[in-house]
């Protein structure tokens, strides 16, 4: 930007988007979403068209692709909420894009709905399936202290009531944070008389969501991916997830961020020292990301305590294992190096490029935490040994990335088309345009 | 009657303000000159900029202070764990494999050297420690560290002339300039 941006550059009304020119990919996106909907659910809950391996196959697909679109979405809450609580001034005009793909989370129930079914979580979770064989619910106690001692102890966190009470919070607590959050943002920008008074109040707020945060990230991981296998524990489990969804959300950030400005918006308060800001965010949340996820290998490696070394045996197993390198050297590795350089991250070419190689890593990632728990659990014991993988199973992980990303593309279109690109009449909307690093 | 020949730092002017020193420093840089330099009591956001200087090369020097790190841990820890003494934990073996036990060492060295290479090549290329430095022989200089905005121009810069730059820094609003003269120390 060659000249310092003044309020004279600040449209009063805001900058809002052309929803025409979003109008054909939202069609696309919502026909998708709907269409896939539509034939998912009966596979995932009533096994129609399909055969019961498949349909258990499928569900795992499901999760995947369920909670990939999620952490990105608890992402966008975690810098939105962080963006107020610490006060920033550098980060008000691309607050509105973290506002719009955090507010995506609360939708993405709509995906969750076959997670509620007990067709679908018998192929999911062992522990429910395991309270379920015993059908009186008195016996349940006595029953499992005979049986399953280790899930006995744990019945006070894990039993069906509780976690239902749990998963239905998770959306509607944070649902609720980062709805009043955007509202406050959004009220700004038609307020004849903008003060500082949101500003605050979104500080004041934030300051307990971020708690909040904390506990629904850490507990909704636990409680859809980490009981996978109820027999594992890994205290470093919720905040491995939470590194890898501040990472791949602030991808998204900046992808959406670019491309609003190849579009031709948001040119007067976003520069390249915003593209250099975000792309420091990611390069630190690779590092931290790499700290975490080996933190959590080495105690366990270390440790080596039977219950907790299961989860990485199973991905140290013939093909998994690859898998797992893949993840040292192309998540951790590659991006150090790649974003290590100042004057490529201001670059948005590069960017672009990088953006989408890091959630492609994610992607990997997620698999690698859900997938490998699926031949044992769905597939045949063939000579003693589980199958490790399902033949065909890979497209069932493809449809279902695509359908739930459909709709994570939907949410945010219509988030972004819902308000103003960037808070226009907060105080500190010059401060942030002018920023300087 | 002092014979001594002092030798002439350079011309130092004071500007009123943060803004009227960073519109000058940018002036001072279109006018071509490279021996010089701002002095304020606060840092002056993106007076860099104004003043054209250039990305310092420490990054690289660390980034090469860094691997040394991480090399030389591997290979203390690789060679004393591994080749000489391996010692055996919970029955795990000592091998290249258990890398991962050395990851913390590894990690340890990576950052102290970095940040070594990060301290003595600042200090290096800032030419510190050093005990005098020419300009405080002035005696306006003491107020850089309290409300002064100082620009000092260099008499080895090539574009430096005694009467061409004391006329040029007036140009530009300096104000007190001042002839200094390296007094020996």
């Amino acid at each position: 930007m060659g000249h310092m941006v003044t309020s004279a550059d600040i449209p009063v009304d805001g900058e809002k988007i052309d929803g025409n020119k979003l109008q054909r990919i939202r069609t696309i996106c919502g026909g998708i979403m709907v269409g896939g909907i539509a034939i998912s659910f009966p596979i995932l809950i009533a096994g129609m068209f399909v055969s019961d391996k498949a349909q258990g196959s499928y569900a795992y697909s499901w999760l995947y692709a369920f909670f990939f679109f999620t952490t990105l979405s608890l992402g966008g809450c975690f810098w939105t909420l962080l963006h107020n609580v610490s006060n920033s001034g550098w980060g008000v005009s691309v607050r509105r894009v973290m506002e719009n793909v955090g507010f995506v989370f609360p939708f993405m129930i709509v995906f969750a709905i076959p997670f509620l079914f007990p067709q679908v979580q018998e192929f999911l979770y062992e522990w429910m399936a395991g309270h379920r064989s015993v059908p009186d619910n008195t016996a349940l106690e006595d029953h499992l202290h005979h049986t399953n001692h280790l899930l006995y102890l744990k019945r006070w966190f894990l039993n069906i009531p509780f976690w239902y009470v749990r998963f239905f919070g998770y959306f509607a607590i944070l649902g609720l944070v980062i709805y009043r959050l955007r509202k406050l943002s959004i009220d700004q920008d038609n307020d004849p008389n903008p003060g500082t008074k949101r500003l605050i109040r979104a500080r004041r707020d934030s300051s307990w969501g971020v708690p909040v945060f904390a506990l629904v990230l850490t507990f909704l991981s636990i409680d859809l991916v980490k009981t996978l296998d109820y027999k594992w524990f890994s205290t470093m489990w919720g905040v491995y997830i939470f590194a890898g969804s501040a990472l791949n959300s602030m991808a998204v950030i900046i992808l959406v961020t670019i491309a609003l400005r190849r579009m031709g918006y948001l040119k007067n308060v976003v520069g390249p020292e915003h593209d250099h800001l975000m792309g420091k965010l990611a390069f630190a949340f690779t590092v931290f990301w790499a700290y975490i996820s080996f933190d959590q290998y080495f105690l366990i490696w270390y440790a080596n305590i039977t219950e907790e070394t299961r989860y990485f045996i199973l991905r140290n197993t013939e093909g998994w294992n690859y898998v797992s390198l893949v993840l040292v050297f192309g998540h951790f590795v590659a991006p150090f190096l790649l974003l290590i350089r100042q004057d490529l991250k201001r670059r948005n070419g590069y960017m672009i490029i990088v953006a989408l190689y890091l959630l492609g890593m994610h992607m990997i990632d997620v698999y690698h935490m859900i997938i490998p728990e699926r031949g044992p659990s769905v597939g045949l014991v063939v000579d003693g040994k589980p199958e490790l993988w399902l033949n065909g199973s890979f497209f069932g992980d493809i449809i279902a990335f695509v359908i739930v990303g459909a709709g994570f593309v939907f949410f945010l279109l219509r988030n972004i088309a819902s308000a103003a690109l960037y808070p226009n009449r907060d105080p500190r909307i010059l401060e942030s345009a002018n920023v300087h690093n | 009657m002092s014979t001594t020949v002092k030798r002439v730092y350079g011309y130092l002017a004071e500007f009123e303000s943060a803004s009227s020193l960073y519109k000058a420093s940018e002036k001072v840089r279109d006018a071509g000159f490279r021996k010089w330099d701002c002095y304020t009591p606060y840092p002056v956001h993106g007076l860099d900029d104004a003043m054209g200087i250039k990305r310092s090369i420490l990054p690289y020097f660390v980034f090469f202070g860094g691997l040394t790190g991480l090399a030389t841990a591997f290979f203390l820890a690789y060679i004393t764990q591994v080749g000489i003494y391996p010692t055996v934990v919970q029955g795990k073996p000592a091998n290249i494999f258990t890398v991962p036990a050395f990851f913390p060492i590894m990690f340890e060295l990576t950052v102290l050297f970095s940040g070594f290479t990060t301290l003595f090549g600042l200090l290096g290329l800032c030419q510190l420690p050093r005990w005098n430095h020419p300009l405080f022989a002035s005696r306006q200089f003491h107020r850089s560290t309290d409300d002064g905005f100082f620009i000092a121009i260099e008499a080895r810069d090539p574009k430096f002339s005694a009467e061409g730059t004391k006329g040029f820094l007036d140009e530009i609003g300096g104000a007190n300039i001042e002839l200094v003269e390296d007094d020996g120390n």
